[in-house]
């Protein structure tokens, strides 16, 4: 099997995953299956880097692995465990099983717009590209389906996930300083979304995005 | 381009306040350390703004760092913006919150986090439009967000906090989308170019432009205008806009639509460069054009309607952010140019109606319209300047706001979009409605009787003075330094050789600058 076989069938599992984060019923158990998603890209980029011959890739698969598998999902886990909305329940806005429905949905519809570029140099690597651009619109769809704000954060690491798959898949000897910068972001956004979360949850009570509607007009 | 340590410095002393005031112990001494190191840190940047602009205007573009940092006229217009603006609103924050702890609206502990992220959330402004590294452009303007959400939720009211909640995510949501278009261009640029590593800078990417993919380069300006056009406030994603505006403390408020959404419009006129070079004007600008039209005629009706005096200003953000983006897209010399100068002038304008937004919460505790009543009386001052900044943002003259609308709509004209611009000065008109009721309403109109006479102290008029000065200045005739600089920044976009001075109407137009076409670094293919 190629190393470019690898990447693709690594990329699949990545919706497995995305899916899981999505309807893990508990803030906490989506972190874990984050942590785990993040370590399938962790693979990928391994796999690419190889294949390739590109060192930065490995320098990326490193920090990766540090703020992604590691950093970020250890804050969410300590951060989110704090917060609990009983009334919420699961607050999702759409069943799981719709959910699944719509994430293929998705799938079918990146891999029928990545069937148009022409690009030499993604001929092999296709379908891996129509996962991280899915993958970008997944962490979309989760933010406006999951009524529970923390739930929301997690569409965003979803998002952010699909366009480092991108930037590694199209470009894999983008300087290390580009990822370092990417990745640094990514880990603040979490943590002051988390911050905000927590100050929420102490003013309102609740995790409900619904209760949000002080504001209007 | 000339090297230079100007760009670091400006970008290292707010970064450094933010610090200092970071680590400073809390407590009633500190709070004047924190002031001072404030203060000093707002009126260094604007200075150290102002010489980066004169080096640019002198013909350099400045560059640090390598090529990270790069400043041409283009940028300079948004340094000296955030020059400018950062120093007077930060001099009227100093009475704001000074007033705001003394009334127990924010605790002793909060104005030391208020200084800190203002001076963190200026450094951030400054990266992103001194950045010529695209992704470290994104980055800065991810950490824009960033940095402001704690200012947007300062208060910890619930409505602050639910404000500055949906701030980050619909900001951190669209951002990724610029991300994504980022990532396009980068890996478009290092497929084609021989050193794929030059395909990180911006300056390269624009020398290069025509080697790019034109099918790429199209997916990935949408992308950039989805992305970036969320953070510059326009339609349909501006959902967060009015929200944060109006939550955020007035002196941040008139930062976020001073300066902030300018910043966002920068790098979306740093990709139209691209585009531009690399698929021709029609592509990018017809885009343009139509979100900016959306943007106009949408929030012409909202500004209407509202009665919350922020929100009515940050919907006025969302009109004004339209036009500018409506100029861009009208195009040519005269659109560009005047787009550019409506930028300046909204900034400005609109810089003083957010802080006088402040006076009147502290002087009524309210920001309903129809509870506000004869300001004038109350705050003669306050009321004045309320009335000039209502009056400019309608669009009379001698204000500066009439001056670059009336440009943009004979840009308009010249292009032939006829009808277009019929229909958007038709909705202008909703607008100059809507502002006038502020004049009658409530800086005129007769004050409620148990209403306390006097007006807010001087450290807050006089920085509001400063900008009504700007104002003026910027209306009665376009500054010759200002005309040159938007010139040279309009050759920056289309090319040297079409640029036209700027002028007021009853103004001799400044003669023709001699512009020399930017110096990028050569087509390397």
């Amino acid at each position: 099997m190629s190393g470019f076989q690898i990447v693709n069938g690594l990329a699949g599992l990545l919706i497995v995953t995305s899916l899981l984060v999505i309807i893990a019923r508990r803030p906490t158990r989506s972190a874990m299956f984050y942590a785990l998603q993040s370590l399938v890209l962790v693979g990928v980029f391994v796999t690419l880097a190889g294949t390739v011959g590109s060192h930065e890739l490995y320098a990326w698969a490193a920090t990766s692995f540090v703020t992604k598998v590691v950093l970020v999902p250890v804050m969410m886990v300590r951060m989110f465990g704090r917060l609990d909305d009983p009334k919420l329940g699961s607050g999702e806005r759409i069943s799981p099983a719709v959910s699944v429905l719509l994430a293929a949905v998705v799938v079918v519809l990146c891999f029928a717009v990545v069937s148009g570029v022409a690009l030499p140099a993604v001929a092999a690597i296709k379908p891996a590209l129509a996962v991280s651009l899915a993958h970008f619109f997944l962490g979309l769809a989760a933010i406006v389906t999951q009524r529970n704000i923390l739930k929301q954060v997690f569409g965003y690491c979803l998002m952010e996930n699909g366009s480092h798959l991108t930037l590694a898949l199209l470009a894999a000897k983008a300087p290390e300083l580009v990822e370092v910068g990417i990745a640094t972001d990514a880990v603040f956004a979490v943590v002051i979304m988390a911050v905000l979360a927590t100050q929420i949850h102490r003013t309102f009570g609740t995790l409900d995005a619904d209760q949000l509607t002080t504001l209007k007009g | 381009m000339v090297s230079s340590i100007l760009p670091l410095l400006l970008l290292a002393v707010p970064l450094a306040a933010a610090v200092a005031v970071a680590v400073a112990p809390s407590g009633p001494t500190s709070s004047k350390f924190v002031e001072i190191v404030h203060v000093a840190s707002i009126s260094a940047v604007g200075v150290l703004a102002l010489l980066v602009v004169g080096r640019t205007m002198a013909g350099d573009d400045v560059t640090a760092l390598g090529n990270w940092l790069y400043v041409d006229p283009l940028a300079a217009i948004f340094v000296s913006l955030i020059g400018i603006v950062g120093f007077l609103t930060g001099l009227y924050a100093l009475g704001y919150v000074r007033h705001e702890v003394a009334h127990g609206e924010l605790t002793p502990a909060k104005h030391k986090i208020f200084y800190g992220f203002f001076n963190l959330f200026v450094f951030t402004m400054l990266l992103a439009v001194t950045s010529n590294n695209i992704v470290m452009m994104w980055v800065a303007v991810e950490a824009t967000t960033l940095g402001s959400a704690f200012l947007v939720g300062l208060y910890g009211k619930r409505s602050s906090l639910e404000a500055a909640w949906k701030y980050v995510i619909i900001c951190t949501v669209g951002v990724a989308f610029g991300l994504y278009g980022t990532i396009l261009t980068f890996s478009n640029g290092a497929e084609v170019l021989a050193a794929p590593g030059g395909a990180i800078y911006w300056t390269t990417l624009a020398a290069n432009a025509k080697l790019l993919d034109p099918t790429l380069v199209k997916i990935a300006f949408v992308f950039v205008l989805i992305g970036f056009g969320t953070k510059a406030g326009l339609f349909p994603m501006h959902a967060w806009l009015p929200d944060a505006h109006s939550e955020a403390p007035s002196p941040v408020s008139a930062l976020l639509s001073g300066v902030l959404l300018k910043c966002a419009l920068f790098v979306i006129i740093r990709y139209h460069v691209i585009t531009m070079q690399a698929v021709g004007p029609e592509f990018s600008q017809s885009l343009l054009l139509t979100l900016g039209f959306l943007s106009v005629a949408v929030s012409a009706f909202l500004v209407y309607v509202q009665h919350d005096l922020k929100r009515k200003l940050a919907y006025h953000s969302v009109e004004h952010l339209g036009l500018i983006v409506l100029g861009l897209g009208i195009g040519g010399p005269l659109g560009i140019g005047a787009a550019l100068l409506h930028a300046i002038n909204h900034s400005f304008c609109k810089a003083l109606l957010f802080c006088g937004s402040g006076n009147v919460l502290i002087k009524y505790g309210t920001r309903d319209l129809k509870s506000v009543k004869g300001l004038l009386r109350v705050a003669p001052v306050s009321g004045l300047l309320m009335m000039a900044g209502a009056l400019a943002l309608a669009g009379f003259p001698p204000f500066n706001i009439f001056v670059s609308e009336f440009l943009i709509f004979s840009a308009g004209v010249q292009e032939g979009h006829w009808g277009l611009m019929i229909v958007t000065a038709l909705l202008f008109t909703i607008t100059v409605a809507a502002l006038i009721h502020i004049v009658s309403g409530s800086v005129l109109g007769k004050a409620p009787d148990t209403m306390v006479k006097g007006d807010v102290g001087p450290s807050m008029l006089v920085p509001m003075a400063g900008l009504l000065v700007l104002v003026l200045v910027m209306g009665v005739a376009v500054p010759q330094p200002v005309s040159r600089l938007i010139q040279q920044a309009t050759a920056v976009v289309i090319g040297g050789d079409r640029t036209v001075p700027l002028a007021a109407p009853w103004q001799h137009p400044a003669p023709v600058a001699e512009i020399v076409a930017p110096a990028r670094a050569e087509p390397r293919s």
